[in-house]
């Protein structure tokens, strides 16, 4: 087999991600300058580089706050996710007339998007009487399609006779689906917490519709509100961002495999 | 067999189970996804607002959309912008997924770093990319000016002709990753005995990419071509936090106008019809990249 050299592709490979970095090289940059930033020319290393403008981040909002709101709401979706798509899922490998219905109208609620749906379902949140709360943020995003049919595929492939012995032990439903389709399960869960996470954390359209006060707002919201309330020179915004982004980067950098793998058997975000 | 009476009875306990387990999952999707699609289809046809009761109005709110609402067809102007852009980044991806698939050294981090910005927080992105256009001391700015491209700096994001495109980009910066895993998936999954037998019979590199890789490639291509699709409906965060569709109009998408006359007039009739106008939209534009695809594209998603 011919080969080529590889370092034009290394090279070339060398260069995109390059152009990718940048954009993250230059708001921790921004983050870290004790000047004014809008000096210019910029400076490409920041002389005297300082933590400052995090310290600030503290007094400037109520950074607390929002991180403790984005918590609340990213655990309720998690803990949703789990549990309300592993039964679903379970419910799914049982042979009971209409499932064939059921897992179409599921395939057919993943066409639309969260999106198409806002007006109604503010109306339907006030109605509840959930609006401005956690709960209302974290409504929509307590079930997963995709996640569903994660969990199904792997429930599938537990072989039916380990089942049928926990069943002839006696063990109810419930206990089948926790003690032996989740152990044998945790790619699919891990997919299911990553993916729920990911959504929740950085959910914006949704939170904004729902919350009125500041006090119920999570981070993206937050970031939102200080970009357009506070008009400052320094970095502080900048170092706000970058600690908003560092607990999705640390989780995706260490569970990138299973990121992936729910991505690509999703596909399409439900 | 006769049908036993516990027979009956287990199969019908099956069910109640099946449909107790099934209840958390279905009610959210219920509340959430099937009751304000026809809402909203409901909606469409009222005059209503919080403090009104609803009245028949027949197509009024849609034929004001259609005729008299000049942000509705600049927001569909901008839509099929984003569209006819997003190619690029699909064979930027591509490219990047074909250099990343050979057995290179190092393959893994270099997919690590395309990849690092798409699970990143839209709101963030936006505000970091607004950072990189700052007509003051912004990156691109500055380069250009170093360069001598330009004398006076540009206002990007402030101009009209180049705010939208800005905005492309910064959307491409983050889903070029996405894109890239799952052409990488589509790659993978091609069976490399094909590539074999071609290259015993002596067939030349780009016809084994053209006969080969990229028919092969079409359901993932598919799945590429939908999320632009809908991305370019759809980008809300990027829009609100780096131009909020300024200057003018030039920005503005359907979701943001929905979002501008639902919440910001309180015309909540009036975006429930733009809601049904983009979601056919969304659906006869994945229906055609779905026939273009070659009808069979659902194929990968399994």
């Amino acid at each position: 087999m011919k080969r080529s050299p590889a370092w034009p592709r290394h090279l070339a490979m060398v260069a995109v991600c390059f152009l990718m970095l940048v954009p993250f090289y230059w708001v921790i940059k921004t983050s870290l300058t004790g000047e004014n930033i809008y000096a210019y020319p910029p400076r490409i290393i920041p002389v005297e580089p300082h933590l400052f403008n995090y310290v600030d981040v503290w007094y400037l909002i109520p950074f607390a706050r929002y991180f403790l709101n984005s918590l609340i709401v990213t655990s309720m979706a998690i803990c949703g996710n789990l549990l309300f798509n592993t039964a679903a899922a379970y419910a799914l490998t049982k042979d009971f007339p209409g499932r064939r219905w059921l897992v179409l109208l599921f395939l057919s609620c993943m066409l639309i998007p969260f999106q198409a749906t806002i007006i109604p379902a503010y109306l339907i949140t006030s109605w509840l009487g959930v609006l401005n709360t956690q709960l209302g943020i974290a409504l929509p995003l307590l079930s997963t399609i995709i996640c569903i049919f994660v969990f199904k595929a792997s429930f599938e492939a537990v072989p039916k006779s380990l089942i049928d012995a926990a069943r002839i032990d006696g063990l109810g439903e419930w206990r089948i689906v926790t003690r032996i389709m989740l152990p044998l399960s945790k790619p699919a869960i891990a997919t299911n917490v990553i993916l729920s996470f990911i959504w929740s954390w950085n959910a914006f359209l949704w939170p904004l519709i729902v919350t009125r006060t500041p006090e119920m707002q999570t981070l993206p919201l937050g970031l939102a509100r200080f970009m357009s309330v506070l008009e400052n020179t320094t970095g502080s915004l900048h170092a706000f961002v970058v600690l908003v982004l560092l607990p999705g980067v640390t989780i995706f950098l260490m569970a990138q495999k299973e990121f992936i793998r729910g991505l690509t058997s999703g596909a399409i975000k439900g | 067999m006769t049908a036993a009476p516990w027979l009956a009875r287990k199969r019908t306990r099956e069910a109640a189970l099946a449909v107790c387990f099934l209840l958390p999952a279905l009610s959210i999707f219920f509340l959430y996804r099937i009751l304000p699609l026809g809402w909203n289809i409901w909606l469409s046809f009222h005059s209503w607002s919080p403090l009104k009761a609803a009245q028949f109005v027949g197509l009024e709110n849609y034929q004001e959309m259609l005729l008299d609402d000049e942000v509705f067809w600049e927001s569909l102007g901008n839509s099929l912008i984003f569209i006819g852009c997003s190619p690029v980044a699909i064979a930027a991806a591509l490219g990047i997924a074909l250099l990343v698939n050979s057995d290179l050294k190092g393959a893994a981090v270099y997919r690590t770093i395309v990849f690092l910005s798409y699970p990143l927080m839209t709101v963030a992105v936006g505000i970091i990319w607004r950072w990189l256009y700052d007509e003051r001391a912004g990156l691109f700015n500055y380069v250009l000016r170093s360069a001598g491209v330009i004398d006076q700096p540009l206002p990007f994001l402030q101009s009209y002709d180049f705010a939208l495109l800005c905005i492309i980009a910064a959307d491409f910066w983050q889903v070029l990753g996405f894109y890239m895993i799952i052409l990488l998936t589509g790659l993978q999954s091609i069976p490399i005995h094909l590539y074999e037998a071609a290259r015993v019979d002596g067939v030349p590199t780009v016809a084994r990419f053209l006969r080969i890789t990229l028919p092969l490639l079409r359901p993932s291509l598919f799945i590429c071509i939908v999320v632009g699709i809908l991305n370019s409906f759809t980008s809300f965060d990027l829009i609100y936090v780096m131009t909020n569709g300024g200057p003018g109009h030039a920005t503005e998408l359907l979701i943001t106008h929905i979002y501008k006359s639902g919440f910001g007039q309180t015309r909540f009739d009036y975006a429930a019809a733009l809601t049904v106008v983009q979601f056919l939209l969304l659906v006869a534009l994945t229906w055609i990249a779905n026939r273009l695809a070659g009808g069979n594209a659902g194929a990968l998603e399994r």
